[in-house]
């Protein structure tokens, strides 16, 4: 079953690589949509069959394959993975119909969409990590092309930036992985084994940090975010859904699934200093926002601000706040895609996203009304407005933090209302005033441009108004990362982590 | 029946949402062909329902009992979120005060916003409007009050941007918005606290953790201080308050909503968590404080305006101010009444307004004059809504004042000089704006003013016999919240002469106002002091130059600063990396020279390396260092 979700992409990126040249324009998308929508299909029939009570992985499938490098072919889904799976599935089918339909080479870029959305759920799914390491890795051989040939004007620079720090993250994360194996003698790369280790706490920490460098690259955490801006500017605007939406969500999913997961001794340790880097990166991420000029730069540096809560939830390691973490996922995914989806529409039928040049976007006649109106949603969507998954994903986030590192959660709610800020002086710039002559001939918007658009907002509503339709999904193996076997055993595992005390005022 | 739909109250607010949702296919465009008439229709339709459904279950609440509504809505380990609703008599009046002025404002609008194109988006704005108020007169729970204040904030700010084409209008609508914003960040703190330390969000709830609670001082002052913050930006208190002045922009019937039961909305909140406040004597002293000097600097600040809506908005903030004062003296009944007969008074002035502004098409009162003849019916609201905002008999504002120095409460000093102080400048300020407004000679731009038509005309009317209606609230009902009377201070020493005095204020107010001499053409006084007075008055203290000193300077700096950081700092370095890994490589290059001894030289070289490790047995050390690792354990 998971194979499939993992290999059906790969199958119709083959079949439309064979579609021949004449038919590619025509078929090459239809068979791109209709894989998506296959997959999305068996995310759907495995959500009947998923178990949110069980800890174990699920739908477990093991296949020994380089067994002498430990390299085993190990999927399962638990409740972390389950909702970055439906995001994916979700999404990869978004980005699809968002593509421009005259796309140039549709037969290349249709394949690396669905490549990308393969390495995604690989990562995803894989319970080896080995396996995580290889899908982490190939994700990012797609997106380098994805940018580099669709890209805008400075897309080498971005591309071949995009491509070496990741490369570099990829490279600390199998470090880590490797000294990890290596040093408890373990036989296999396999992750339910290795929560049994016993290192001794400084090579834990030595570990851990190698393995904090290489995934804060990726979610990315300052000061490792320069790639993201770049990348998310020349990148089109589908690539820039998948890629906020999804592919930084692989850098916050091994950061709890490895990060907290396997290191949980070393991990209480280093917390404070983690929330700390949370906090700095969340108000450096929406100060850097309030002075851009490019809507996708604003965008881009929000999607740093708000990665960073996922960070600073996941240093409480409390059950709730593992819970408001993989919520936050959630939440931070849909919203930045709507909003990079919208730039996209504005972007197309202006040719500019400069927030001084556009103005006046709203009119209702020759403007852009329904794109600027719902552009205003997904901005309050991120803001924290309530009523949408924004509010209740970072208001969890802050109640579970706030009794453990309280300055630094006071700090980041800073950072929420500077997210306000930022955006409101772009819906101001750009929708509002008197819509210039020069902006006078946009095109109309056809609805089609519009639907994904709304059946993100429509998710963001529902998500806001019943979210524990998405919590119940993890909150088990939320709690089962901070009360895991490996850390029962130890006594380390003590007061920070469950017991609520009276917050003092020092983090 | 009626217990049906006693039992279905809560649906009131829902209402007012669907009426929102039901005008999107004019606002969007998809119907085209009626105009956006059947969204305005269909919105007061859902609005008279909810005002019908309101009342039936304002009637039954007296005999029915309250009602205690819980929705569990997310549970997740320790943290329980429920939504809590309320039927009481007060909630289930506020919510009749909000369905009512609701309902004539949007009667009104229909006149109002008649030419407007976008009067569907208009309507369905106020249905939003409608229901997060509505929710906030029947919520019970701190977290949902708090969710729908911020659904007000969003429409407020989208009701103040209606008219986005116009620059003063976005300026208004952000600086709405943020203002609110950094009042309600600071609320959602406080709440995220009181959420960590208490056992529930509940008002209920958080009364009896206030009563046992064992905080530190400190934390108890701050918690006390975010709790303040989130309805000083909603009820437009100092240093918030510029927001209210700036909304002025937006069309008039949202700013009857605004001025009235809006910005009542904050207090409400505040209200009720008055027990929160008792926690931490600062709190209080910050919530008199605050609501001291806005109620008399509002009050100066109106005075000098020109712009016939922020002579009004002005006193808004004052009479909030009272508001502040009353909670923080722990006397929320006063609080309660000061709200409601504001609220009354306030719209019906505001909808007296609105008529002169669509009127002469002007809102410079120095331009005006001599309407009465012309405008009865206008004339008639303006001076029953100033009677009921004035201490005068007998009108709501008497029987509270009554109330609150009759000795029942106990009345400091200070306190009543603040009253009277608010009393006489506004007393001042409506007579000088009726002087300059209805008095006088007709100039060019109120020449030709006939009465406003009746879809206005009949709201106002109707505003102006309730607002003299309302008098029996203070009058029957002076205990809503209090179960208990309060302590009985009939000892109080100027209990018999505090009303004397304010009401011989109101007088001398009117007085002033009267004799004030008042020039149309140039407003500006030949006086220095008198001139930098009105400055100071007129541009808010400056306290728009303060916000901008402050807050917008250091935030727009310090962006500047991330971001030069950013490109020059952690991107330079990141740009020196490349260019010396791009260095290295160039140099390296000399070593593909093209001929065939060099490589083989270079591959005898790494063997060789390779066979001594191995043979001198130096390989075994790397293995072995990785296996000490993991024995070391």
């Amino acid at each position: 079953m998971l194979s499939a979700l993992v290999w059906i992409p790969v199958v119709g990126a083959i079949a439309i690589l064979l579609l021949p040249q004449a038919r590619a324009a025509q078929w090459a998308r239809s068979i791109a949509l209709g894989v998506a929508g296959v997959a999305l299909l068996l995310t759907l029939i495995l959500s009947f069959e998923f178990d949110p009570a069980a800890v174990a992985p699920q739908f477990a499938e093991r296949i020994p394959w380089i067994e002498p490098l430990g390299l085993n072919y190990t999927l399962g889904m638990d409740g972390l993975a389950f909702p970055l799976i439906w995001l994916n599935s979700v999404l990869t089918l978004v980005a699809i119909f968002a593509t421009r339909i005259d796309i140039e080479r549709p037969r290349l870029y249709y394949p690396l969409i669905l490549f990308l959305s393969t390495g995604a759920a690989g990562a995803f799914l894989a319970q080896n990590l080995l396996l995580f390491f290889l899908f982490y890795e190939i994700e990012i051989v797609p997106l380098y092309f994805l940018i580099a040939i669709w890209g805008g004007g400075r897309r080498g620079y971005a591309a071949m930036k995009f491509l070496i720090y990741t490369a570099v993250s990829g490279i600390l994360v199998l470090t880590a992985f490797l000294g990890l194996v290596w040093a408890s003698g373990a036989k296999t790369f396999d992750y339910e084994p290795l929560l049994q280790q016993h290192l001794p706490i400084d090579l834990q920490l030595i570990l851990l940090i190698t393995l904090l460098l290489g995934v804060f690259i990726k979610i990315p955490i300052f000061p490792f975010h320069t790639w993201l801006p770049d990348a998310h500017v020349e990148a089109s605007t589908a690539v820039s859904v998948l890629l906020a939406g999804v592919l930084l969500k692989l850098g916050t999913y091994a950061l709890i699934k490895f990060g907290v997961g396997l290191f949980f001794q070393a991990w209480v340790i280093l917390a404070p200093g983690l929330a700390i880097l949370a906090t700095i990166s969340a108000l450096y991420g929406a100060f850097s926002a309030i002075a851009q000029q490019d809507m996708k730069k604003v965008v881009a540096y929000s999607s740093i601000a708000h990665m960073a809560y996922i960070l600073l939830a996941a240093s409480a390691s409390t059950p709730l706040s593992m819970t408001a973490a993989i919520f936050q996922m959630v939440s931070h995914g849909l919203i930045s895609a709507l909003l990079f989806l919208l730039v996209g529409v504005v972007y197309k039928k202006t040719g500019t996203r400069d927030v001084h040049v556009l103005q006046g976007l709203l009119n209702p006649e020759r403007g852009l009304p329904i794109t600027g109106s719902l552009m205003i949603v997904g901005v309050m969507a991120s803001a924290g407005l309530p009523g949408m998954v924004g509010f209740i994903a970072e208001f969890m986030v802050f109640r579970s933090t706030f009794p453990i590192f309280t300055v630094a959660t006071l700090l980041c709610l800073v950072g929420t209302g500077l997210t306000a800020v930022y955006f409101l002086l772009m819906i101001n710039r750009v929708f509002f005033g008197r819509l210039p002559d020069a902006l006078a001939t946009i095109p109309k918007v056809a609805f089609r441009d519009h639907l994904p658009s709304f059946v993100l907002t429509v998710l963001l509503i529902i998500f806001g108004l019943q979210p524990s339709w998405v919590v119940r999904w993890s909150e088990t193996q939320a709690t089962n990362f901070v009360v895991s076997p490996a850390l029962r055993q130890t006594e380390i595992y003590s007061a920070p982590a469950l017991a609520i005390p009276l917050p003092s005022l020092t983090p | 029946m009626v217990d049906f739909l006693f039992a279905t109250t809560w649906l009131i607010p829902i209402y007012g949402l669907m009426g929102a949702i039901l005008t999107l296919p004019w606002s969007l465009g998809i119907i085209r062909r009626t105009g956006p008439r059947p969204a305005a229709y269909l919105n007061i339709l859902m609005t008279l329902l909810s005002f019908v459904h309101g009342s039936v279950a304002f009637a039954a609440v007296w005999t029915q009992g309250n009602i205690h509504l819980v929705w569990p809505w997310l549970q997740v380990a320790d943290l329980n979120l429920t939504l809590t609703i309320d039927l009481s008599p007060i909630s289930l009046g506020a919510l009749e005060m909000v369905t009512g002025i609701s309902l004539l404002v949007q009667i009104y609008a229909l006149g109002y916003m008649e030419k407007d194109a976008s009067l569907a988006r208009f309507y369905g704005l106020m249905g939003l409007f409608e229901a997060a108020l509505g929710g906030i007169a029947i919520s019970d729970s701190l977290l949902l009050s708090y969710m729908l204040l911020e659904i007000l904030t969003l429409s407020t700010y989208l009701l103040v941007g209606f008219w986005y084409a116009q620059p003063l209008v976005v300026t208004a609508a952000r600086d709405a918005f943020l203002t609110k914003r950094v009042g309600d960040i600071i609320l959602l703190m406080g709440i995220v606290a009181l959420s960590s330390y208490g056992e529930g969000l509940d008002f209920s709830q958080l009364e009896t953790w206030a009563e046992s609670s064992t905080l530190p001082p400190l934390a108890a002052a701050l918690l006390g201080l975010s709790l303040i913050a989130g309805p000083t930006g909603k009820c437009a208190q100092f240093p918030l308050n510029l927001w209210l002045d700036e909304a002025m922009e937006g069309p008039n019937p949202a700013g009857i909503m605004r001025n009235s039961v809006v910005v009542s909305a904050g207090a409400y909140v505040l209200i009720k968590l008055q027990p929160v406040f008792t926690l931490s004597p600062i709190s209080e002293d910050v919530l008199i404080l605050l609501g001291t000097m806005t109620a008399i600097g509002a009050s100066l600040m109106a005075i000098a305006q020109i712009d016939i809506k922020r002579t009004m908005s002005h006193s808004t903030s004052a009479y909030l101010g009272l508001v502040f004062i009353a909670v923080g003296l722990g006397q929320v009944d006063i609080a309660f009444l000061l709200l409601f007969t504001h609220a009354v008074a306030k719209a019906l002035l505001f909808m007296s307004l609105g008529s002169i502004i669509l009127t002469t098409s002007n809102q410079n009162i120095t331009e005006m004059g001599g309407l009465w003849s012309r405008m009865p019916a206008t004339t008639t609201g303006y001076l029953v809504g100033a009677a009921g905002l004035i201490t005068l008999f007998p009108l709501g504002e008497f029987w509270t004042m009554r109330r609150w120095l009759n000795g029942t409460w106990d009345v400091p000093l200070w306190l009543l000089g603040v009253i009277v102080i608010v009393n006489i400048l506004n007393a001042m300020n409506l007579t000088r704006v009726f002087r300059l407004v209805f008095l006088g000679k007709p100039q060019a731009k109120t020449r030709r003013a006939p009465e406003v038509q009746w879809p206005m005309a009949l709201p106002l009317v109707m505003m102006t016999v309730i607002t003299i209606i309302a008098a029996i609230v203070p009058m029957q009902w002076p205990f809503w919240l209090s179960p208990y009377p309060p302590l009985d201070v009939a000892s109080n020493a100027i209990a018999p002469w505090a009303l004397p005095i304010l009401m011989a204020s109101g007088g001398i107010g009117i007085l002033i106002g009267l004799k004030l001499n008042l020039q149309r053409t140039t407003a500006r006084p030949t006086q220095v002091y008198l001139r930098f007075f009105q400055d100071l008055f007129a541009y808010d203290f400056y306290v728009e130059r303060l916000y901008k000193i402050t807050v917008v300077n250091g935030v727009a700096a310090l962006s500047q600063i991330a971001v030069w950081f950013d490109r020059y700092i952690v991107d330079g370095v990141v740009n020196l990396v490349g260019l010396a890994t791009i260095f290295g490589g160039s140099t390296l290059k000399y070593n593909a020279s093209g001929q065939s001894q060099f490589y083989i030289l270079t591959i005898l070289l790494g063997v060789g390396a390779l066979l001594w490790l191995i043979f001198t047995g130096q390989w075994t050390l790397v293995t072995e260092f990785w296996s000490t690792l993991g024995k070391s354990v």
